[in-house]
């Protein structure tokens, strides 16, 4: 009651306002949401868009607020190319790449890199390779000379080849170690079974075991073309410089077919529910990890159903959920949902943790959250909070201009509009009731999901009764 | 001839990189004390979209006299309502308008955050407020959060591996100073923890002196301080607050401990002790620290990753906090391969830097990398606020870019042989394993 008495108080003036005990005027909660500043994502005139002959596209995102430059080349096809037998061999060919390049062998190529305290990043995720050096704008040109040697020019030595497979094999076996990657192991193979997605895109021991220097070299001819490239430019640095020197360093870049992107992705799977316990005897909390398919990254209703997913887990405190497993039962540290947006449609998954002896009781709030997400759709209070936190999420995402370029070269990759970033939030606020409760029709599959625990089998197995046929796996 | 070529090239690109070209945005920050003596510091900049709000409050674990893991758990209690709001209640608000919420606590602080889009600034010192002054520390609550917290332990301690070990170093590292205890504390502790030690600790150390806010971002700082001067300047002061008395002795001799865990990868954990937060030699065990761990030039993954193949990760870092520092060095060994070999190969670089100064280029480069390093952790307002926020909660002033600079660049071969002497010696070192518990010592 005080608080109205506070609040009408405001609005009469400071004099009544000094009689209010407390908060004083009316606390910020309490009143209407002010309109977010929303400024234009990119500043004016600081973004150039431009393309090599070979038809290498160019992005160059101007700040001169820090000393710095990152320089990155991605290319739009990824491990979800890889035909079956090569799994693994995108990343492995993206760890080879700083491993000699040019002139340099591969310590010489870490010392170039580390005395200019700079830093080298390759790596492959399922719809791109990348590769990426950062380091202090006034080192521009041998910055761009490294990434180039690195992108066009990688040594293959066999040595270096073997020693990266044994590094990788190495930390596969390593990786056993956190349940929480064993539970997104067994979940993508108990969705997809035989597809690529079924093994993780740095691939499995299995399939590691078989890459050499053979296959990456043969491998990087048929990926790195120029077609399929984005090179982009963040920071300290003048665009015109930077085309310059982009044609000189890339501009002899022979033009190949761009690779296929890899077949499409089943589309209702699983089709009925799976249960797999990864036995783990020494743990104390079991991984629940629940998923089935879920949409591409181009999917029109991605908008829609990721307002649903904020609704159901994807927002920490706010979302059902957390509600209902933490902030009510003290069930979990924390609970999350999400797509895999890829090319070809990834998962939807859920995933938590609880102690073993409640793994049962977290998974069935887990389920019936999902169920009621269908029977109860996001109604217009949660759609008005889903909205309003995709807007503000969005404005912090984009915080420096390397946030903005990284969220470009998404777009390129899946062939995206250019203005996505411009037009995002008037898309959001488009999205109405109607079009979640559909989203979250079309998208969640609880009666027909894989289930995923990680922990002792021995306490986990009785648990599951009568949910199906329970499959137990060692790591 | 090429080695030759790349020292020159290195030598010219560092003399031209020139002291005072960059702009430390820090010299724009403005400091403000309340009567009651809560600190605020601000600074403003419109090239960022975000504002970041910390709430640095001056206890951390090294605080808790009975009940381990109370400063933890206490920051959990701070999200479980107050007088006006319902449990989640301000995270949800926060959420609402897309801002970051979170809270995070270490051996000395515990640190509350928003960042936010700047209209909502206004909302976030409403909701800091209300929760200072009118949390609601009840029994429902915290039975409900003590589960919640011993998820959170088992996830990052009890079933991680990694967890497990600095568990078992600290403890071992010190004897009798409270940092040797976990901040998230031991289960039994949690387990007992009472509504009258939360409400007890929280009038101790939740006072205006002790704490510091930091705003920095897309803000209006005078429109900031004028909220923040209504609203946490009418609190009353409060007492001097007391610390724990007690200090480390002197390590004499190594100490030991294996841990024996379901793992397929051993781990290597060392620690030794090192100077608190603000010790002149801070710098050269910062270049040190590089020398060993920083790219994969560096020493250890020379030595451990590449040469021998015998770890898929290793380094050695210098961490500092108020009243001690530490050395940590760890080793991710791996499957098959011996912890003692790992070890071996460990020692053996710290005994370099103890025996032979490092040369000219190694030390150059390493400069370099903690240069860049500073200038990128520049880049964004949360980052701006932390910084702002932790050295006015450390050494109550804002310790200027150029100063920490020059300190680091002034750091000479001998400086760095003479701390690796001083602190990484042999009895004073700390060693847990991590090994499966079929592997016979």
């Amino acid at each position: 009651m005080r608080r109205v008495a506070c609040g009408l108080a405001a609005t009469w003036g400071a004099v009544l306002l000094a009689g209010c005990a407390g908060l004083g005027p009316t606390p910020a909660w309490e009143l209407p949401p002010p309109p977010p500043a929303e400024r234009p994502v990119v500043r004016e005139g600081a973004l150039q868009r431009s393309e090599l002959a070979n038809g290498v596209r160019v992005l160059v995102h101007e700040d001169h607020s820090l000393p710095l430059v990152s320089i990155s080349l991605n290319l739009r096809r990824g491990a979800a190319s890889e035909r079956p037998g090569e799994e693994g061999l995108t990343s492995f060919t993206a760890e080879l790449l700083e491993r000699g390049a040019g002139d340099r062998d591969a310590v010489a190529f870490a010392e170039s890199v580390d005395a200019l305290g700079a830093s080298f990043g390759a790596g492959a995720g399922w719809d791109s390779v990348g590769v990426s050096v950062r380091g202090l704008s006034r080192d521009f040109d041998t910055l761009l000379g490294l990434l180039a040697d690195a992108a066009l020019r990688p040594r293959f030595d066999p040595r270096e080849a073997e020693r990266a497979r044994a590094e990788t094999l190495a930390a596969l076996e390593r990786a056993k170690d956190d349940p929480a990657t064993l539970a997104g192991w067994h979940l993508a193979r108990a969705i997809y079974g035989e597809h690529r997605y079924g093994r993780p895109s740095g691939g499995d021991a299995e399939a590691v075991a078989r890459l050499d220097a053979a296959a990456a070299r043969a491998w990087h001819r048929r990926m790195f073309v120029p077609a399929a490239a984005l090179i982009s430019v963040t920071g300290d640095v003048e665009a015109d410089e930077v085309a310059a020197a982009l044609e000189a360093h890339f501009g002899a870049w022979a033009p190949g077919p761009v690779p296929e992107p890899g077949p499409p992705a089943p589309e209702r799977t699983p089709e009925a529910r799976t249960l797999v316990v990864v036995d783990r005897p020494d743990l104390g909390q079991a991984r629940i990890a629940v998923g089935h398919d879920g949409l591409s990254r181009t999917d029109d209703t991605r908008i829609a159903a990721s307002l649903m997913n904020s609704v159901l887990g994807g927002s920490g405190f706010s979302s059902r959920l957390m509600l209902s497993l933490r902030s009510e039962e003290g069930l979990t540290y924390g609970v999350g949902s999400g797509f895999g947006l890829r090319r070809a449609p990834g998962p939807f998954q859920v995933s938590t943790f609880t102690k073993v002896e409640t793994a049962r009781a977290a998974l069935d709030l887990l389920l019936a959250e999902l169920e009621r997400m269908r029977s109860e759709p996001p109604s217009a209070e949660e759609l008005g909070w889903a909205r309003t936190l995709a807007v503000g999420r969005f404005a912090r995402g984009l915080e420096t201009a390397g946030d903005v370029t990284g969220s470009l070269v998404d777009l390129d990759l899946y062939g995206l509009p250019e203005d996505s970033l411009d037009t995002y939030r008037s898309r959001v606020r488009a999205i109405g009731e109607a079009d979640v409760a559909a989203a979250a029709r079309a998208v969640l599959h609880p009666e027909r999901a894989a289930i995923v625990l990680v922990g002792p089998a021995e306490q986990l197995r009785p648990q599951l009764e009568g949910l199906g046929a329970i499959e137990v796996v060692t790591p | 001839m090429q080695m030759a070529r790349r020292l020159a090239a290195l030598l010219a690109v560092l003399s031209s990189l020139s002291a005072g070209a960059l702009e430390d945005p820090a010299e724009r920050a403005r400091v403000t004390r309340f009567d009651n003596g809560l600190v605020v510091v601000t600074q403003e900049d419109a090239t960022t979209p975000v504002v970041s709000f910390q709430m640095w409050v001056k206890v951390g674990s090294r605080d808790e006299t009975d009940y381990t893991g109370l400063a933890h758990l206490f920051e959990h209690m701070m999200f479980n309502g107050s007088k006006n709001l319902g449990p989640d209640e301000h995270a949800q608000l926060i959420n609402a308008r897309g801002g970051a919420i979170n809270a995070y606590t270490s051996r000395d602080f515990t640190v509350y955050f928003e960042d936010v889009t700047r209209e909502s600034l206004p909302l976030v010192i409403d909701l800091e407020f209300e929760r200072l002054t009118n949390l609601v520390i009840d029994e429902a609550a915290l039975v409900k959060e003590r589960k919640v917290v011993l998820e959170e332990r088992s996830l990052r301690s009890e079933d991680q591996p990694r967890g497990r070990a600095y568990e078992a170093l600290f403890s071992l590292l010190w004897q009798a100073h409270p940092y040797r205890r976990p901040v998230i504390g031991w289960r039994s502790d949690i387990e007992k923890t009472t509504v009258e030690v939360c409400r007890d600790f929280f009038d101790r150390f939740y006072t205006p002196s002790n704490i510091v806010i930091a705003v920095a971002g897309d803000f209006d700082a005078e429109e900031a301080l004028a909220h923040l001067e209504r609203s946490f300047g009418s609190l009353p002061p409060g007492p001097e607050i007391s610390r724990y008395p007690t200090d480390e002795p002197e390590q004499r001799g190594e100490r030991r401990a294996t841990v024996r865990f379901d793992v397929r990868g051993p781990l290597l954990a060392a620690a030794w002790h090192a100077p608190p937060t603000g010790h002149p030699d801070a710098e050269a065990l910062d270049v040190l620290s590089t020398i060993l761990s920083d790219g994969r030039s560096s020493r250890l993954y020379k030595s451990l990753v590449r040469e021998s193949e015998i770890a898929l990760s290793a380094w050695g870092g210098y961490w500092e906090m108020l009243d001690a520092g530490t050395f940590l060095a760890f080793a991710a060994v791996r499957p098959g391969e011996s912890v003692e070999a790992a070890e071996a190969r460990f020692f053996e670089e710290i005994e370099r830097l103890r025996l032979e100064p490092v040369g000219e280029a190694e030390l150059d480069k390493a400069k370099r990398q903690l240069e860049v390093g500073m200038v990128s952790g520049l880049a964004t307002a949360h980052a701006a606020a932390g910084r702002l926020g932790g050295d006015m909660a450390a050494f109550d002033r804002i310790r200027p870019l150029d100063e920490r600079l020059s300190r680091m660049r002034s750091v000479s071969a001998e400086d760095v042989q003479r701390v690796a002497q001083t602190y990484l010696l042999r009895e004073r070192r700390n060693v847990v394993h991590v090994v499966p518990p079929e592997e016979t010592e």
